[in-house]
């Protein structure tokens, strides 16, 4: 099994907007705040939406080299919540794994 | 009356069917959302217990031998570092739709085969394909419908071109992490086959020009549909290779190995024909659940009984159906099972009237053991006339209910109301992801 930490709490979030000609406003959370400390996330995983009854949470899986992070963004209140912080154990990322080797492999 | 004799050559039309395939599908997408888990051996189960089996491995998983269908516990002993997760529908759903939107791009003629696999069909007897709408293509490509376009419609290359490019707008609109296999062929079978070739992230052809020869290097399992049963009826008819069974003919695989008309399917299948674009319906309806505790109390079964009951009439009603007969399954500890099945003269759809004639069934259970799996299915399916008014006035006041409970629900997320008596089951029976059909992903979503 991983390691978990369940939070569950309102963050404070920087965030960065992007748009690429007549592409939707991409959104990209650059920066935490919780608990006293701030987190500067270096990569992105997965954005998706999904719903909780009529109202739409947008999921943002991110990471900043130590630790994945789940944020949860209320379109209809535009609020960020910290989901959890997952998995310390396992060390720094490796670089052959990071978007910018991936992207350059693939090209 | 002696069977027609069966004789086709090869089929030497041009390969415009592509299978893509997202292959590892669950345990990729869980490695694009959290970088940490790229590189490392992963496995994704339904429920984090040592007996819950791994429904999709990565393939750095795969190098130590785990398999789909391995209990945890097994895995863990091959591959001591693996990392269990739990399966996030919702994640999956949107690297669904992606895929989705990215193959409809290309022709309105795609077929989804399951959550992580689907077919495009060029064949310009069917529908053209045209240009993606946007991200453009840069591959130049011919539309079926230019001057320059060979007599089947969609030239060969163009569709290699074209695969090469779903692969690069999979890693652009998804993830770079994402990947895909691509096979493209006369028809389905040899396009799945060919998608197989060469993992995680080939993409193949398979024609008249090179069937022998891809052929000649597999194995009779490695085809879809021939496991371990088929092949022992075809070592038993002297096949024991693909092109054995390729050069079989007709007759025999009719009469002496399959002893049905799925010989004949087989015939034209491996020389390249269409035998699988035929749709099924929707014969029944219902769920199943493995309890989660291994000596369940009376409360305890009726309370899973009663969830059962409720998700199967959320899901006809879903369909659009109702149904007349209702089966109970139980499997018991011992191994033992019974069911009882019941057609009744009245439809019906809603979750009451699904609970109630469930009840009836499942009281008059053996009472020999604990129960291990509880079973509800829905038979008899027809058209539903919710939105018939009926004459009988309690008629139309289960209908009213139940439409009314489903606007709320629908509103405020699912089982806002519910029974009180599958309320501690909501929390524990959690949404499976259905691999064989997406036919109900949008509901499952629903109660994500």
């Amino acid at each position: 099994m991983e390691n978990v930490v369940e939070i569950n709490k309102d963050v404070n979030i920087v965030a960065y907007y992007f748009r690429q000609g007549v592409k939707k406003l991409r959104c990209f959370p650059k920066k935490m705040e919780y608990d006293g400390k701030s987190v500067v996330f270096t990569e992105q995983g997965l954005r998706h939406p999904t719903r909780q009854g009529q109202r739409m949470i947008h999921v943002f899986d991110m990471t900043d080299g130590n630790a994945d992070y789940r944020l949860e963004f209320d379109a209809e209140q535009l609020t960020w919540k910290l989901v959890y912080i997952a998995d310390k154990v396992f060390g720094p990322m490796d670089e052959q794994y990071t978007a910018a080797n991936l992207t350059t492999a693939a090209t | 009356m002696p069977h027609p004799k069966l004789e086709l050559p090869i089929n030497k039309a041009e390969p415009l069917t592509m299978h893509i395939d997202l292959n590892s599908c669950f345990a990729t997408v869980e490695q694009q959302a959290r970088p940490l888990l790229r590189g490392k051996p992963l496995a994704i189960t339904n429920r984090l217990t040592k007996n819950a089996c791994v429904v999709a491995a990565s393939y750095e998983a795969k190098v130590f031998g785990v398999k789909v269908g391995m209990t945890f516990s097994d895995a863990k002993v091959l591959a001591p570092n693996l990392i269990m997760l739990e399966t996030d529908p919702p994640k999956y759903h949107w690297v669904y739709q992606l895929l989705v939107n990215i193959m409809q791009s290309y022709s309105p003629n795609v077929i989804m085969k399951s959550i992580d696999e689907g077919i495009i069909n060029f064949n310009p007897s069917g529908t053209g394909f045209s240009r993606p709408a946007s991200g453009g293509s840069s591959t130049g490509l011919t539309p079926w419908n230019s001057q320059s376009e060979n007599s089947t419609g969609v030239k060969a290359q163009s569709l290699i071109d074209i695969g090469y490019e779903i692969k690069r707008r999979l890693r652009d609109e998804v993830g770079c992490w994402m990947r895909c296999n691509i096979g493209i062929a006369p028809n389905r079978f040899l396009a799945k086959t060919a998608a197989s070739l060469h993992k995680p992230d080939g993409l193949d052809i398979i024609d008249h020009r090179n069937l022998h020869k891809t052929l000649s290097s597999l194995k009779l399992i490695d085809l879809t549909g021939i496991a371990e049963r088929n092949e022992a009826r075809l070592n038993a008819c002297g096949i024991y290779t693909p092109l054995q069974f390729l050069d079989a003919p007709a007759d025999v695989l009719r009469r002496h190995v399959f002893k049905s008309v799925c010989g004949e399917d087989w015939y034209q299948r491996l020389r390249g024909y269409e035998v699988d674009d035929f749709e099924s319906s929707v014969k029944t309806v219902g769920r199943q659940y493995v309890l989660d505790d291994m000596q369940p109390s009376e409360e305890t079964l009726r309370s899973r009984l009663a969830y059962l009951c409720e998700t199967t009439a959320m899901k006809l009603r879903y369909k659009g159906l109702c149904a007349r007969g209702i089966m109970i399954y139980l499997l018991y500890a011992s191994g033992d099972s019974w069911y009882e099945r019941r057609m009744f003269k009245s439809t019906f759809f809603s979750n009451a009237e699904v609970h109630r004639r469930a009840t009836l069934l499942f009281n008059r259970r053996p009472r020999n053991g604990f129960v291990r799996m509880i079973a509800v299915s829905c038979y008899g399916l027809e058209p539903s006339n919710i939105s018939q008014v009926s004459l009988l006035d309690e008629v139309n006041k289960e209908i009213w209910l139940t439409q009314a409970i489903d606007e709320i629900n629908s509103q405020f997320g699912e089982f806002t109301v519910t029974y009180a008596s599958s309320l501690n089951a909501k929390d524990v029976v959690k949404q499976k992801i259905p691999f064989g059909s997406t036919r109900y992903f949008e509901l499952l979503l629903n109660r994500a």
